[in-house]
Order: structure tokens, then sequence, then C-alpha cells
């Protein structure tokens, strides 16, 4: 249908889950996002790190087919988006919690349930089962802590069990423990075939995803495991290596 | 459109704000207190105190004119008395001891027929205007007591419904209408303007739901409570339930007892209308909002020029021709005027005037749900 010639799978390994192809997002004169071509493969956990304000978030949108790009495309599972029907694929947990407050725990699960065209309320139980809220079914989401609000949201977009994850910062706010118990169903959710794309910007997490990709000004400079972007910046730890490789400071090695 | 998700929408519409005390306050409990006030302002005032004082310079005829003349006032509950001449009367108006003075005089032209001039203080036009029409009254009924008296007969007939001193008649349609419109495009504003701000749009956008089920989904709940609303406002407008006296607490009566001549369904159907439209616009304003006062700060350019060029307190007929052509693209005026419609004319759908009104309320409704379902997928970033 477009007049580009449609990406086709390279006969080496499984077809790409996500592809973006010289993906581009301006904002006036300011291009949030620059450029970006890349490949993920489906069942590996990608981490997006970047400070704030790199493009972490715009990419993600485009990705996840909630803004038109202003050039280039991005496709899930062989779909350029945006595409609405695409989307009961894909889940976003979004960097507010972006559930309703006035609802309680059940409600939020079964509106997004229903939203993705979820039948019975089977899976919005298993959900929060699996974020360990199912105590709290019943109560109004106002009155559950921050942390608690974060498990509603990731389990809110999970209920539709979808082949692509997008989380957007999903640890921010979030306490230690609760932090390795979300890694936790990251890497069990992964292990099960989905694709989940990260965004951080705290380092020390870099290292439970299978692949980096560092963000700056709108650009991935660097992309490879945690130990291949140490060795390629010849630094001891990540975030002296997101420094060096952003070529603003010389680090003292 | 997956009626799933619009009934999902909808389901979650109604339980927000069915735990949100205030806003069920705000929809059920304010226009009660109000249109109460309203109606007890607008009815006692119809009895102003009228002080008069009558002068005959008309001989035995104006003798009998103004002793029924006089009887007549009495009767509205006024203070008559007899002053010698129009200065006298002058200056008890001047001095405030009356407040209407009547002089009975003959005409000069014709030497024969009685002339009766009314004089107020000057002061208060609005206030002597009443004075006026509660001496013009007493005229129409001395009129028939004294004939043969050549005092020109004054008739008060209308087209629809019967004469009638209340206000409240005319006002209740009004009134009716503007309270659905206030309050559902407030809680549709307010509410959108959460999705927005609280990062729920920007989630619910990433499921496969469409912006014309969202806006169907608002609509259906909102519109649900303007639904209810207008159903307690209408029986408490209708109403005239008369509780007895009881111990030491006077009778008295619930409800405004407004009458109604024609179907109440239709007045319900125009009022959906115009709700379904507020809906679309509190979604389509919440666009330009960044906080839930800017929601509040619309209403003086959004609401406050419709309520008043939309009939409810000024009549469209009274207002100066320059604005016609903006009350004529007012939704609410339309409201006003098919609710005034079945109210007061008991209007069926056969009537031109009341299909006009709903024509143009279902053309209004369908506009800015189009446009509100044009603006939901604006980029937050």
């Amino acid at each position: 249908m477009a007049l580009q010639a449609e990406p086709q799978v390279e006969s080496a390994g499984s077809p790409p889950a996500i592809r973006a192809l010289g993906l581009v997002k301006s904002f006036g004169a300011l291009r949030a996002v620059d450029d970006i071509t890349f490949d993920l493969a489906p069942g590996r956990i990608y981490g997006l790190l970047g400070p704030n304000g790199s493009g972490k978030t715009t990419l993600i949108r485009l990705l996840a087919g909630l803004t038109p790009p202003t050039a280039g495309w991005a496709e899930v599972l062989g779909t350029r988006m945006p595409s609405r029907p695409n989307l009961s694929r894909i889940g976003y947990m979004t960097q507010a919690d972006g559930v309703y407050s006035a609802l309680t725990v059940a409600e939020n699960a079964r509106f997004f349930g229903a939203m993705y065209g979820v039948v019975g309320d089977q899976p919005a139980a298993d959900a929060l089962d699996l974020v360990d809220l199912a105590d709290r079914r019943a109560s109004i989401v106002g009155t559950l802590s921050g942390g608690q609000r974060r498990r509603l949201s990731l389990a809110c977009a999970l209920i539709h069990r979808p082949p692509v994850l997008f989380l957007d910062e999903p640890t921010v706010g979030v306490d230690p423990l609760l932090r390795v118990q979300f890694w936790s169903h990251f890497r069990a959710l992964a292990d099960a075939g989905t694709t989940i794309v990260v965004s951080s910007h705290v380092m020390d997490e870099a290292d439970r995803c299978d692949e980096l990709l560092f963000v700056r000004s709108g650009k991935i400079i660097a992309r490879g495991t945690g130990r291949e972007i140490r060795a390629q910046a010849g630094t001891a730890d990540l975030e002296q290596a997101f420094l060096h490789l952003g070529g603003d400071v010389e680090v003292a090695r | 459109m997956s009626r799933r998700r619009v009934v999902a929408l909808f389901r979650r519409v109604v339980s927000e704000i069915r735990r949100d005390r205030p806003s069920l306050a705000l929809l059920f409990i304010a226009p009660i207190v109000i249109t109460g006030l309203v109606t007890f302002i607008l009815r006692e005032s119809q009895a102003p105190q009228v002080t008069a004082v009558v002068v005959n310079l008309a001989g035995t005829r104006g003798q009998l004119v103004g002793s029924a003349l006089g009887a007549a006032l009495r009767e509205g509950g006024a203070t008559v008395s007899d002053v010698a001449d129009e200065a006298a009367a002058r200056a008890a108006i001047g001095d405030k001891a009356a407040s209407v003075g009547v002089v009975i005089g003959t005409d000069a032209a014709t030497g024969s027929s009685l002339t009766i001039t009314a004089i107020t203080n000057g002061l208060d036009p609005s206030g002597e205007a009443s004075q006026v029409s509660a001496v013009l009254r007493s005229v129409v009924a001395a009129a028939s007591g004294a004939s043969g008296t050549a005092v020109p007969v004054v008739r008060h007939t209308t087209v629809y419904g019967t004469p009638t001193d209340d206000p409240i008649t005319t006002f209740a349609p009004a009134i009716v209408g503007f309270f659905a419109y206030f309050f559902v495009y407030i809680l549709t504003g307010v509410s959108f303007l959460r999705e927005r701000t609280g990062g729920t749009l920007e989630r619910l956008l990433a499921t496969p739901v469409t912006r014309g089920e969202v806006v169907a989904g608002y609509t259906l709940g909102f519109g649900l409570f303007a639904t209810i609303q207008v159903a307690v406002l209408m029986l408490w407008a209708l109403g005239s339930l008369h509780v007895p006296a009881l111990g030491p607490l006077p009778p008295f009566s619930i409800g405004l007892g407004v009458a109604v001549n024609g179907s109440p369904l239709l007045a319900f159907l125009v009022v959906v209308l115009l709700a379904v439209g507020a809906v679309s616009l509190g979604i389509f304003l919440s666009t330009f909002a960044r906080t839930e006062l800017q929601i509040i700060q619309f209403i003086p350019i959004v609401l406050a020029p419709q309520f008043l060029l939309s009939g409810v307190l000024f009549p469209v007929s009274s207002l100066p021709s320059i604005l016609q052509p903006v009350v004529a693209i007012m939704p609410l005026n339309y409201a006003v005027d098919g609710l005034r419609q079945v109210f007061i004319r008991g209007a069926d759908l056969g009537v031109p005037a009341l299909q006009l009104d709903l024509a143009v309320l279902a053309i209004v409704a369908a506009f800015f749900a189009t446009i509100a379902a044009l603006t939901i997928r604006r980029d937050v970033v």
C-alpha cells in the first residue's frame, strides 16, 4: 500500500517485533526524535536509556502509534504504526499512573480490559494476581499507596496479554523491593515471548536488560549489551559510558 | 463502534460521578435550592406594597369611579386614602408617604370622558412599574363595577396558556434548560480535563478505542445524569404536594406548582439534545484548558452570554436588535424556546416552532460531538 517497499524480513533469525526506519518527530524546530532506525527481536528486554528530555517518551509514543511520525515509520509485529487495530497487541504503561482514582482496583482493570476488547473478568483478575493486588480489588484507587498504584498501572497494561510491551519509566518512585519484583515480572514475560521496551534514566537498572539503546538528543548514540557498551566506551560503569559516548565530557578512566 | 467499549466507558463515567458527592450535590441539590429561591423572590415580589392616594377632579362621576377603584385596590392589599388635589398627592409621594397617586380627571379635549393618571416617585422605575400595573389591574376591576362611566376597559388575554401573574411559568422552562446545560458542561469539562492531565487519556488512546466511542460513552454517562437531573427538576417545578399543618408547623407545599400544558417527554427530548451538545462542548473546551480553574473561567465566555441572550432572564424580543443575530446562534435559546413551547403552549411534534428548536439542537449536538471527537487526539506532550 505504501510507495516505499515494506521492509522484508531477513532470512536470518526471527522477524523483528519492532522496527523503526528513519523515524523523525519534530515539534516546531525541535527534533525530539531524530532519524532513528533499529530492529528489535521478539522475546527480549530492551532498555531505552537517556536523560530527561532526550526523546525516550516521544520514541515510545511513535512506536506505540500514539502520534504520527514527521518522517520515516515504525512497525510493530509487521504492521505499520499508527494502526488502531494493532493497539490490541501492544501494552503501554505510561509514565504517569494513568488509572482512575475514583474507581476501584478491579473496576480499573476491567475497564482497560474492555477497552482492549478482552472478554470476561478473568484476564483482569489474572493481571491483578500477577502484580499482587488481588487482595485490594475492592479498594478505591485514590486510597492506594504510590507503589500499589504503580502495580495497578502495570496490571492495566498486561490484561490483554500483549506480545509487545512499552514501559515508560516503570520504576520511578518505586521502592527497591517492588523494583526487584517488577523486574522479575518483566523477565518472566520476556521468557514467555513478550518483547519489552523499558525506558529509564536509572543506569543501575540497565544490566537487567538484554540490550541497551542509549538515547541522546533524539538519536541512538550506542546500542549493545551492558558489557559491550562498557567495553566500547572503555569505562567501568554505564553512567560514565553514557557521558563518554555523548561526547561532551572527557571522563577520567 | 464497539458496543462493549461504549458501555464500559458509560459505566466508568457513571461510577465516577456516583462516588463524587460534591458533584451529585451540584447536580441535584443546587438547582432545587436556586429555583426555589428564585420562585420565592419572584412570587413574593408579585404583591408590591401599594399605598395609593386618590384625587378626584371629575365630580360625582369621578367619585363613583374613585370609590370602585379604591375598593379594587384595597382588595389587592393596598392602603388607599383620598386627598384633595394633585399637589397634595405629589407631596405625599415625594415624602414616600404614598407609593402611587391616582388622579381621576376629565379629558381636556372632549370634556366628557374620564382620564386616569398614575403618579409615581420616579426614583425606582422597575418597582414603580409594578405599582402602576397594580393600579391598572384595579382600573380593569373597577370599570366592570362602575358601568356607564366611560372608563376605558383594559383586558388581557394570551394566545397560549392563560394570563397569569406568576412569572415562574415562563421562568421554570428556562431554568430547567439552563441548569442542564450548565452542570453538564462543568462536569464533563472537568472530568475530561482530568483525563487529559491525569494521563488516563494517553493510556485510553493507547487502546483500540475510537474517538467516536469515547464521545458516545461520555455522552451516555453524562446524559444519564442530565436526564435524572431534569426529571428531578421537573418534578420539583411541576409538583405541588400540599403538606397539611402538623403541630406547630404551618401547612406548606413541596414543589413550585408550575402549570404545564405539554408532554413532559417532549420536554425531556429538548433537554437531552441540549445536554448532548453540552457534553461535547465540555470535551472540546477541555482541549484549551490546563487546569480545572480554567474550565470555570470559560463560564463567563461561553455560558454567561447564553444566559443573558437566551431569554432566561430577559425576553429575547426585548433584546437590542444588534444582538438578535447573536441570539440566533445560541443553542440555549432554542432549548428555552422549545421548553416554553412544550410547557406553556402545550406544543406537540407537529408544531413547526418546536420542530425548528429540535432540529437546531440536534445539529448543534452533532456539530460539537464531531469537533469534540476531532480534538480528543490532540498531542499532549
